[in-house]
């Protein structure tokens, strides 16, 4: 028989309510076999204690339910974020502050760069486009002979210098969507959708796509996720060719590899019965560590882009309604077929038109053929209104909601695209659990930060960016939102019978914090410091 | 910066779910009369392509015996982008079958933005059969209102399953939404490769079709015209003389010497679509100006042209 290790802690948040914190959790074979005292314990037989965590808290290893991949590689560019971020290595980002903070950190990484390299930065948050916008010229200052292309951080705009300009011939005004014309009459370099950013990205080799499914953005990525206490996370769309798989496989496989991921098949990729096989192969190569066989599909666009679909009455400052990425009578039948097939679904839905289409379907594939065993997932999930909680929960459909966006797009959604009414009431985590809705909340890094420790600070505060508290009633308790990125967000993997929580049998993965987040304060939950990780008993130290 | 010779021509082709574009798109492909067309499907339905015919399959990309492919886009217009643009022997025209939903003229501005595509035109298909009933569900209504409105060129399509006067009906229905797009009413996608494509080479002058006669009866509603001119053309005139043309001209291409910078130019024009374009290949010009246009026989094309390029020079 395999020895049994013994972890002491100062208190251990078990997530179990039948032992709802104990002070030592004892392993064998990386799962949990034992909580309680150290009597408790040690009726198991010989055991080796471990008191590396004896003055911290360990909680279960957190679970990010809506991230992506390329939350790694996405660092191979400088960040010139407004928030201070710490990359995969463990290098502090200050936050640039200003303009002239964004030239400085971009100077710096030019001067590092070799000839022929062009420069790229991301993360430029939009806070710098209230009064004066970057444009060409603040990048000229920094290049002029050199590419530059700085991405904003909602990967839909990006500024780019004179000589990136020239390469894709954007020298005069073209009258082209997409392409901004400064007060000269030339574009200025803000460039706006994918249309008017391809010719450069295409020149300057920046392949987002490729970026997210590189060796080293999978190995990163367990680095960012191991920083913030996360022991599984969910990639939430991939084209999962073989040989991704068997690279994602191989990577997970070392014991040096910080997380369980799992990643989602991309649903709008190829035809609906090809998924629905592809997804029930792909649940055949799921190891301990890489779980496989959901499908993302994506329905409508983004509320912060205007591209949401939404019902009536529309956006709060007039825009026309968003898009959609399937129609509502070709979504029924993909929704039906993979329902039919057992296979999950994770549905992207922003906007409450969208989660109205999403509902229907599930709702017309569950009558005609109900499967219990599946929990089909709403993602973001961000305008559902009551009636849709009651609807969810009458159909067994859980929510991903995106804590995250109250603080970081709540003042704009209040202002701008929902008004006061429908913002208060968004991400309406009190909303979920009235109705007994399974539900999680999640950063979809690298458009949010993750640090799931955070996410629940936006769901228990619900400050935005501003300080303004985007609705009282919708706020949850810390408790309730330490179990909506535990075994919330593993329920909605469909895996919290495995993680999640700490109780005997399930894989011993721990979150282990310099702070009781049960006790430092509602406000403070955001600023709980992290040890590192255990996962399956075994030691991952933040470097 | 150019990385090809000269841009790849990108045309769009949208339409609602079941409006047709499919059956358009083989029957080009049946009729490319020695084009090779690339086919992208913004789609995730099966390729679209008749079994018939598709020589050999690689990967996600269909090749055809008369030299087009076709491959779906899965979703990634950059890397779909990428792979036409890289694509060898290099096509010589990109098609593009949108999604049902997507908004043609967001694809269109890829081709307007970058250097190595130019953009050929807009052509949304709208199904006789089912366009009132789409028009009135709420949750589409404005993807279908934005697929005719930003259209260059309407084909009504299936217009033999319904009756001559909702033919009328619809037609009319169009022209309020756009009335700069020419409307044209197809049957089992029937449609000539040079309207939906454009001329090939406006100074070839006007030849007899490419066109299997068997395969259309149309060709009769359709009339050519030419024109060549001697010396210089002054730009600034003639796109006020483009854009004064009336719908029933379909197509017009040209290429010529232009009088204010004294370089080679083709232009293009397909509904209210007007581009101008620097002609990267001299040798193709025969030192003459040439304009060919194709237009609706019942519109008396050859007095509307005439009239309208009598004041070119």
């Amino acid at each position: 028989m395999s020895a049994i290790t013994v972890f002491s802690a100062k208190k251990i948040i078990t997530m179990n309510p039948a032992r709802p914190t104990v002070t030592h959790v004892a392993v064998r074979d990386g799962k949990i076999i034992a909580t309680g005292t150290i009597d408790d314990i040690q009726g198991w037989g010989d055991y080796t204690i471990d008191n590396s965590f004896k003055d911290k808290v360990i909680m279960p290893g957190l679970v990010e339910g809506h991230c992506h991949l390329m939350a790694g590689g996405i660092w191979k560019f400088v960040y010139v974020g407004y928030q201070d971020r710490i990359d995969p290595d463990g290098n502090d980002w200050p936050g640039v502050k200003t303009l002239e903070d964004v030239q400085a950190r971009l100077a710096d990484a030019e001067a590092k760069l070799g000839p022929d390299e062009p420069l790229v930065a991301w993360g430029f948050d939009p806070i710098f486009l209230m009064d004066r916008r970057l444009d060409k010229t603040d990048l000229d200052a920094v290049s002029s002979s050199r590419p530059i292309a700085v991405m904003h951080s909602n990967f839909h705009l990006m500024t780019v210098n004179s000589t990136s300009l020239s390469l894709a011939n954007y020298v005069a005004d073209m009258d082209i969507e997409g392409i901004a014309i400064g007060p000269d009459g030339t574009p200025n370099g803000e460039l706006q959708e994918m249309a008017a950013m391809f010719p450069i990205m295409r020149r300057l080799g920046i392949n987002f796509r490729e970026v997210g499914r590189s060796r080293e953005s999978v190995i990163d990525f367990g680095k960012v996720c191991n920083r913030v206490g996360v022991t599984t996370a969910a990639d939430l769309i991939n084209d999962l060719p073989d040989e991704d798989v068997a690279e994602m496989t191989d990577i997970t496989n070392g014991s040096d590899y910080p997380i369980r991921l799992m990643s989602l098949l991309n649903g709008l990729a190829q035809p609906a019965e090809e998924t629905s096989a592809r997804a029930l192969e792909l649940k055949k190569k799921c190891t301990d560590k890489l779980r496989l066989g959901a499908v993302k599909i994506v329905t409508d666009g983004s509320i912060q882009g205007f591209t949401a679909r939404l019902r009536w009455p529309y956006h709060y400052n007039g825009a026309p309604n968003g898009i959609w990425n399937i129609a509502p009578e070709q979504l029924n039948e993909l929704v039906a077929i993979l329902n039919e097939a057992g296979v999950q679904m994770h549905i992207h839905t922003n906007g409450d038109e969208a989660i109205e289409v999403a509902l229907d379907a599930l709702e017309m594939a569950k009558i005609q053929k109900n499967r219990p065993d599946l929990i089909h997932v709403l993602q973001h999930c961000q305008m559902a209104d009551r009636a849709q909680f009651r609807k969810m929960k009458r159909l067994g459909v859980a929510a991903n909601l995106f804590a995250n966006h109250l603080y970081y797009f709540g003042d704009k959604h209040y202002e701008l695209t929902m008004g006061p009414d429908r913002a208060l009431r968004m991400d309406a985590c009190q909303s979920a659990i009235d109705y007994g809705v399974t539900f999680t909340i999640h950063s979809d890094a690298p458009v949010t930060p993750m640090a799931p420790l955070f996410t629940a600070w936006c769901a228990v505060n619900r400050l935005t960016e501003s300080g303004r508290t985007l609705g009282e009633y919708e706020k949850i308790t810390v408790a309730e939102a330490l179990e909506a990125i535990t075994l919330g967000a593993a329920a909605t993997l469909h895996m919290d019978h495995e993680i999640g929580s700490i109780e005997v049998g399930k894989w011993a993965d721990f979150a282990i914090l310099e702070d009781d987040p049960e006790t430092i304060g509602a406000e403070k939950l955001k600023d709980v410091g992290i040890w590192g990780t255990v996962l399956a008993g075994e030691k991952h130290k933040i470097p | 910066m150019t990385i090809r010779e000269k841009p790849l021509p990108m045309t769009v082709l949208a339409g609602f779910l079941g409006a047709g574009k499919t059956t358009v798109v083989n029957h080009l492909l049946r009729h490319a009369g020695g084009r090779r067309i690339m086919v992208l499907v913004n789609d995730f339905g099966e390729l679209p392509i008749d079994e018939e015919l598709i020589a050999t399959r690689e990967e996600n990309i269909l090749t055809l015996a008369n030299g087009c492919a076709c491959c779906s886009m899965g979703g990634d217009l950059f890397a779909a982008f990428s792979t036409a643009l890289d694509f060898m022997p290099p096509p010589d025209h990109l098609l593009i079958e949108a999604s049902g939903v997507a908004e043609p003229k967001r694809i269109a501005n890829f081709a307007r933005a970058e250097p190595d595509l130019a953009l050929n035109g807009i052509v949304t298909v709208v199904d006789a059969l089912n366009y009132e009933i789409t028009r009135s569900d709420a949750r589409l209504s404005e993807i279908l209102k934005n697929q005719i409105q930003t259209a260059h060129m309407l084909l009504l399509s299936k217009c033999d399953l319904v009756g001559s006067q909702d033919i009328e009906r619809h037609k009319e229905a169009l022209r309020e939404l756009n009335k700069s797009a020419p409307v044209l009413a197809i049957s089992n996608g029937v449609l000539a490769t040079d309207i939906f494509f454009g001329i090939e080479n406006p100074t070839l002058g006007i030849g007899p079709t490419e066109e299997d006669e068997h395969h259309h009866s149309h060709e009769s509603d359709f009339s050519r015209w030419s024109f060549k001119a001697e010396g210089a053309v002054d730009k600034t005139g003639l796109l006020e003389i483009l854009e004064m043309l009336p719908s029933s001209v379909l197509r017009l291409k040209g290429i010529f010497k232009s009088s204010e910078d004294d370089q080679l130019w083709t232009v293009h024009k397909v509904g209210s679509y007007v581009d101008f374009s620097r002609l990267t290949t001299p040798e193709n010009f025969s030192g003459k100006a040439g304009f060919v246009a194709i237009g609706l026989s019942s519109s008396n094309l050859t007095e509307i042209m005439d009239k309208a390029f009598a004041t070119l020079d």
